[in-house]
């Protein structure tokens, strides 16, 4: 299969790479096709915690699109309660089979600390950031610290 | 530059019409000897168009016909002559001008070229694929304009994946961020598996087909009819080959007088008892470009019509570019329209609802009335049949002194169809005197319907005399009413 021999090379580089970013990548040995990973933003509210991520890619990868879901809950205008997220760069019309999973997350950590309100999967969070920045500051911080996963020590 | 004369060539256009027309334009025809010799046929008749039905093999010839003179005008490959031609909507003289202009920026925008060109040279023999990340041998590969290269499997499972998806005329290099299209030949010489260049060829047609503004494939189902016509109008259309009649603009029932816009609003309202409808008014909308149907299955609200790749915004409709980074309140204005003035004028609300109701279902079930009729035409046929077969029997005239009556139904049924859409055009239409016009001539069409159809339904002699004047009233009043409000 076409879609293990490109993952596997994936997979080493971004462990090779040693990203702060996203840590803890687990796959399970059986299946490569699934991978779960810690996003660990740099910009506040979000860099009180880590967020958990899931990676599903089809049997068809790389030429169609992986899909991204937050396990772990998140305040952010472009990610909604199920945890589905509206990442351009793997809709089925953009995506190109030579973009990487590392470009991928790297898109995916730029969304997550600079949220993109005029892309809003949750208007009325989008609303809120463009409205009062401060109150919506707090709210992210406060819900951040509830329900998010605790930050790699270094 | 004056235009060209649209008179039909011959006996072409007679051929295609229905036996009701050919009987009105030999009888207008008569007329015509005595009077001038040419005159604009869309003045005596608003629904006169000029079209032509014609076959696959018939249209490729004609594509392939623009195909050939633009790629020898230019000097270019057929394919790429192609990829011009989609994205310019066929229009010839625009490519050319463009060209003279700027080849270098007509070739970057339509994505034959790459904006930026770059020269990535390979010294090394073996060399990994970016996709696959399999090294093979340097041969193996090839790329686009754009020197993006990649192996022959990995371009062969792209172009599958997607043909598989139904893209065709679309698909581009598989760098990341490059938007160079994979023009016709290039694609072909990677697909070895005959149902897949099949599909591909198949694919690549309709897109053609649609993106040319004189085609539109007609839409009776499972017919292969592409119609042609120079006039891109709201007209009437009837296929050769399934006799479906429809809009040429819209590929819809015909509908005049009403316009394709207003008669998809109507439907859309008149279907909003079903679950359907209540499901597609909730979840899907129109593309505000191309006017195709588009469900939300989740995402932002940065739409990208996969007909017509306009971006627009899911919730005010409006050309995603205009957003830009700008404030991003497009969901508030939906979310509370005059929530406060509900409670305050609460009954004030209800009033206004009943009363758009009332008026809603004046035109419906006029709509809705005159469409049953048209559904039991047959019977009313069958009924006719019966009745001269019985006077026939009885010794009065012979069949053939009878057929008129069913000239007479035919003509019926033509009248009966444009009263059934003026109401939605009556409704959509502002209060005025222009509407206080239209409704008068409504009312006026209707009422000599109801003669013509009472008096085909009584008719006990083979005197045609009476019915025929009739009929001619009948019709006078349809033309009247098309020419004063047709307006395509």
């Amino acid at each position: 299969m076409a879609a293990t021999r490109r993952l596997q090379k994936e997979l080493g580089d971004i462990r090779n790479s040693g990203l702060k970013s996203f840590r803890d990548i687990q796959v399970d040995e059986t299946n490569i096709l699934t991978w779960q990973g810690l996003i660990v933003p740099e910009n506040p509210p979000y860099n009180k915690g880590a967020f958990k991520i899931e990676i599903n890619f089809p049997a068809e990868y790389p030429f169609k699109p992986p899909k991204i879901n937050f396990k772990t809950k998140i305040y952010h205008p472009n990610i909604d309660e199920k945890g589905q997220v509206c990442l351009p760069i793997i809709s089925a019309e953009n995506w190109k089979p030579a973009t990487k999973t590392d470009q991928v997350i790297q898109a995916l950590v730029a969304l997550v600390n600079e949220p993109e309100p005029e892309h809003p999967l949750r208007a009325d969070l989008a609303e809120e950031y463009l409205k009062d920045k401060k109150k919506f500051s707090k709210n992210a911080e406060e819900y951040t610290k509830k329900h998010s996963e605790k930050r790699p020590a270094d | 530059m004056e235009e060209p004369i649209n008179r039909s060539q011959g006996g072409e256009s007679d051929m295609e019409c229905s036996d009701n027309e050919c009987y009105e334009e030999y009888y207008y025809d008569l007329n015509d000897d005595s009077d001038i010799e040419q005159v604009d046929p869309s003045k005596k008749d608003p629904e006169h168009f000029e079209y032509k039905c014609l076959l696959e093999e018939q249209v490729e010839r004609l594509l392939n016909e623009t195909v050939e003179r633009l790629s020898n005008m230019l000097d270019i490959t057929p394919s790429l002559a192609k990829v011009l031609l989609h994205s310019h909507s066929w229009n010839n003289n625009e490519i050319v001008t463009k060209y003279r202009e700027n080849p270098t920026n007509l070739l970057v925008t339509s994505r034959i070229e790459p904006a930026v060109s770059s020269t990535i040279t390979h010294n090394a023999r073996y060399i990994h694929c970016p996709v696959c990340v399999t090294p093979q041998s340097l041969d193996k590969f090839y790329s686009l304009s754009c020197s993006h290269m990649f192996c022959k499997d990995c371009w062969t499972t792209h172009f599958e994946v997607q043909i598989t998806q139904g893209i065709s005329t679309t698909i581009s290099c598989m760098a990341r961020d490059c938007v160079v299209l994979a023009p016709e030949d290039f694609v072909l010489k990677h697909l070895t598996r005959p149902n897949m260049r099949e599909k591909y060829q198949q694919f690549t047609f309709q897109d053609y087909v649609k993106s040319h503004p004189e085609l539109r494939f007609c839409p009776g189902p499972n017919c292969s009819i592409v119609i042609h016509s120079k006039e891109m109008k709201a007209k009437r259309a009837t296929c050769s080959q399934c006799k479906s009649i429809f809009c040429f603009r819209c590929g819809m029932n015909y509908h005049a007088p009403t316009d394709c816009l207003v008669i998809k609003k109507w439907l859309t309202k008149c279907a909003d008892d079903s679950e359907t409808a209540n499901y597609i008014s909730a979840h899907t909308k129109d593309c505000p470009k191309c006017h195709i149907c588009i469900e939300k299955n989740g995402g932002c609200n940065h739409m990208q019509c996969y007909n017509c790749k306009h971006d627009f915004c899911w919730m005010c409709l409006g050309d995603w570019k205009s957003h830009g980074s700008e404030y991003y309140e497009c969901s508030r204005y939906r979310e509370n329209p005059n929530i406060a003035h509900e409670s305050v004028h609460a009954q004030n609300v209800l009033f206004q609802a009943r009363e758009a109701l009332k008026k809603y279902l004046h035109y419906y079930e006029r709509w809705e009335n005159h469409s049953k009729s048209l559904k039991l035409e047959e019977q009313t046929l069958e009924k006719l049949r019966s009745r001269i077969n019985q006077k026939v029997m009885s010794g009065l005239g012979t069949w053939i002194d009878w057929q008129y009556l069913f000239s007479a139904a035919g003509l019926l049924a033509k009248c009966r169809y444009t009263l059934q859409y003026t109401y939605p055009f009556a409704y959509y239409m502002d209060p005025g005197p222009r509407k206080e016009l239209f409704e008068y001539q409504q009312a006026q069409l209707e009422a000599e319907i109801e003669n013509l159809s009472w008096k085909i339904e009584r008719a006990e002699t083979t005197d045609r005399g009476d019915l025929e004047n009739q009929m001619d009233i009948a019709e006078k009043r349809r033309t009247t009413l098309l020419k004063d409000f047709l307006d395509v």
